[in-house]
């Protein structure tokens, strides 16, 4: 049980004895008023003037309270006071539990979500970290992927360049060869247009004729 | 077609028939055989001595050693150049002297389609060509 149901109960029951206290003091002093005396009597003590009894004895008298009327408002009261822990504070009492009950699972459930939080916040604490290495991982590969992508470029821009050079040195070595090859062309049509000139002016007709002859000789004894 | 191959036969038999006993085409016999022609009177016959023309012409290419030189040659070079080619092509071969003056000097002989130079211009291209 709910310590506040129990507190609720022990107030209840603490007002019910406070309301019933006086009537019970009341029919008690009406009960051993005779008793005082006789005690008195027998102590050989005078009783006490204004005692409580007496205060009480007053007021009912003022208010002419009678045993008969008092018992049945008490039977009334007891009623009254069933009745209403019955119907009011029992489903009171039921509310009040099941606002505790709820209050209880709310605080648990309060309890749970805040652990689940805290799994969660540690989850997620680990997944950045988790997502951290991984892009350092990424990030490392990628840079060492650059990297050989650079080497492999430069290799590759030496290359076409040592290529682009080697071409550029052939081309010019064939425009030499071929530039030699002009003027060795030029030079040997030069020689031999000034020869077959030179020789054609200074041969005598006697001396193609001896030239020509020897020639035919020669070709017909070959 | 088959025309053109019996006028082709026929030329090259006129060819033939055009050689003396030594096998050199001579202008009496060329007469003959045309002589004979006139009288056959052939069909087509335009087409036979235009390719008789052609044969003959390549016959006597072929026994005709055309040698030419800048200045005249002495016969005795003409005879022995006509005594070689003969010996070398094993057919009767007539030496005819040709002027020419690019060769400067030396001789330069062409028998049919082959030529054999000896001239100081064709040492010369020959020179250049090798320096080249």
């Amino acid at each position: 049980m709910p310590p506040i149901t129990l507190i609720m109960k022990a107030l209840f029951l603490f007002s019910l004895l406070v309301f019933l206290s006086p009537f019970a003091l009341t029919a008690a002093g009406d009960d051993y008023a005779e008793a005082p005396e006789s005690i008195e009597a027998l102590l050989g003590e005078e009783p006490a003037e204004g005692s409580i009894l007496d205060t009480f004895r007053e007021i009912f008298k003022k208010f002419d309270v009678t045993w008969p009327t008092l018992i049945a408002q008490m039977i009334n009261f007891i009623l009254v006071a069933f009745i209403l822990y019955q119907f009011a504070v029992k489903p009171v009492m039921a509310t009040l539990d099941e606002r505790q009950q709820k209050i209880a699972e709310g605080l648990q459930y309060a309890e749970e979500m805040k652990d689940q939080l805290a799994a969660t916040e540690r989850e997620r604490a680990q997944k950045v970290q988790e997502a951290a290495a991984e892009a350092q991982r990424i990030l490392g590969e990628t840079r060492d992927q650059a990297k050989e992508m650079i080497e492999a470029k430069t290799q590759e821009a030496a290359a076409q360049a040592e290529a682009i050079i080697r071409k550029a040195s052939e081309a010019t070595e064939l425009e030499r060869q071929k530039m030699l090859s002009e003027v060795r062309q030029e030079v040997a049509r030069l020689v031999v247009e000034t020869s077959a000139k030179v020789l054609t002016r200074e041969l005598s007709a006697e001396e193609k004729a001896s030239y020509s002859n020897a020639a035919a000789k020669e070709l017909a004894e070959s | 077609m088959q025309r053109h191959k019996k006028v082709i036969q026929l030329a090259k038999k006129m060819v033939l028939l055009s050689r003396d006993d030594a096998g050199v085409i001579t202008e009496a016999r060329v007469g003959e055989v045309l002589a004979g022609l006139r009288q056959v009177q052939p069909r087509h016959h335009l087409l036979l001595l235009r390719k008789y023309l052609n044969y003959l012409r390549r016959e006597l290419a072929r026994q005709t050693a055309v040698v030419a030189a800048p200045v005249a040659l002495s016969p005795e070079s003409l005879e022995a150049i006509a005594e070689y080619y003969t010996k070398l092509y094993e057919r009767p071969i007539q030496a005819v002297a040709a002027e020419d003056e690019s060769l400067i000097a030396g001789v330069r002989v062409r028998v049919g389609d082959d030529s054999y130079d000896a001239s100081v211009s064709g040492y010369l291209q020959r020179l250049a060509a090798r320096v080249q």
